[in-house]
């Protein structure tokens, strides 16, 4: 251990912080070391100077703009979320209207297309559709 | 009073309303330790405001069974030295005040004292006040700025060097 790791220990023990070497092994070097003692002596008048202080507390009313900015963010997202749904009514309409065809059998694979599609647009958008919500409330 | 996991719990259920509690709980004391790192008061207020809103967005990552401050501040520091980084050819020129005033303290004792911690670089400043303002342990200062304890201590051991090389001759 040289001299800076003795000060980095010491003002670590004066800190009230634990030390990777005893009291006993720093004071040692201390005992003996006059350069370093001085240098503990500067250094530990400063942490007291800077002891006294406390900090600025600026005056700050930050919710407002922050209220719009994650508002306008919620706005887009729940915008987003719609274009799903709408893509999976325009599918069904669609397979509807095939089923319509007269004299046409597509067989089983077009009759479980609309589980299919339903299943696919929630896997996407990572909901469960069982989930039950119970903070049903009115929107601003 | 409502606790931090409660209110972003209910952030996540869809209320967004209920992120100005943290808004309102940690405003200050982020503002202030933004002033800490820019040492503008706009430019402190611009980087607080813009890390709550990275806080919002980035809540469903946010690990419930922690403290919400050390994981804003990690998104608050990050703010911060992104908008020094870009303010750095222009020269910030407006003295704010890092240290309150306050009974007991003399002015000339605040007044070098906050010239020498704003001629410290960010960095050191940084350590120095979450340390000697904040009264963060050293585990907690390696929390909040994701280094290892012992970075801390060599860290803390270098700033408070430069400010004392810095205050020489003033109270010595």
């Amino acid at each position: 251990m040289n001299c800076e790791d003795i000060l980095i220990q010491k003002l670590a023990s004066l800190d009230g912080e634990k030390t990777e070497l005893s009291i006993v092994e720093i004071n040692a070097h201390l005992a003996t070391c006059e350069n370093c003692r001085r240098e503990i002596e500067r250094l530990e008048s400063t942490a007291l100077l800077l002891g006294r202080q406390q900090r600025q507390a600026p005056d700050a009313d930050l919710w407002p703009a922050i209220e719009k900015r994650i508002g306008a963010e919620a706005e887009t997202t729940s915008a987003v979320k719609w274009q799903p749904f709408i893509l999976l009514g325009g599918l069904l309409v669609a397979y509807k209207l095939l089923e319509l065809i007269p004299e046409r059998d597509f067989g089983w694979a077009l009759k479980l297309m609309p589980f299919i599609l339903v299943a696919a647009i929630f896997a996407f958008l990572k909901e469960n559709p069982f989930r039950i919500n119970t903070e049903l409330r009115l929107e601003k | 009073m409502m606790d931090d996991a409660a209110i972003i719990e209910r952030c996540l259920k869809g209320e967004k309303e209920a992120f100005r509690f943290l808004v309102e709980r940690y405003q200050t004391q982020a503002v202030g330790h933004s002033l800490a790192i820019l040492a503008n008061r706009e430019d402190a207020r611009d980087a607080t405001q813009e890390a709550f809103v990275d806080a919002f967005q980035a809540l469903k990552k946010f690990d419930r069974t922690r403290r919400f401050y050390p994981w804003f501040y990690v998104l608050l520091r990050h703010r911060c030295y992104k908008l020094l980084a870009k303010k750095r050819e222009a020269e910030n020129i407006e003295d704010a005040q890092i240290l309150a005033p306050q009974t007991g303290v003399s002015g000339e004792e605040r007044i070098a004292l906050e010239r020498a911690l704003r001629s410290l670089s960010s960095e050191d400043r940084e350590i120095v006040t979450l340390k000697y303002l904040d009264g963060f342990s050293y585990d907690e200062i390696a929390e909040l700025l994701k280094i290892p304890r012992g970075t801390v201590m060599s860290r803390l051991f270098y700033a408070r060097k430069q400010l004392q090389a810095k205050l020489t001759g003033k109270f010595h």
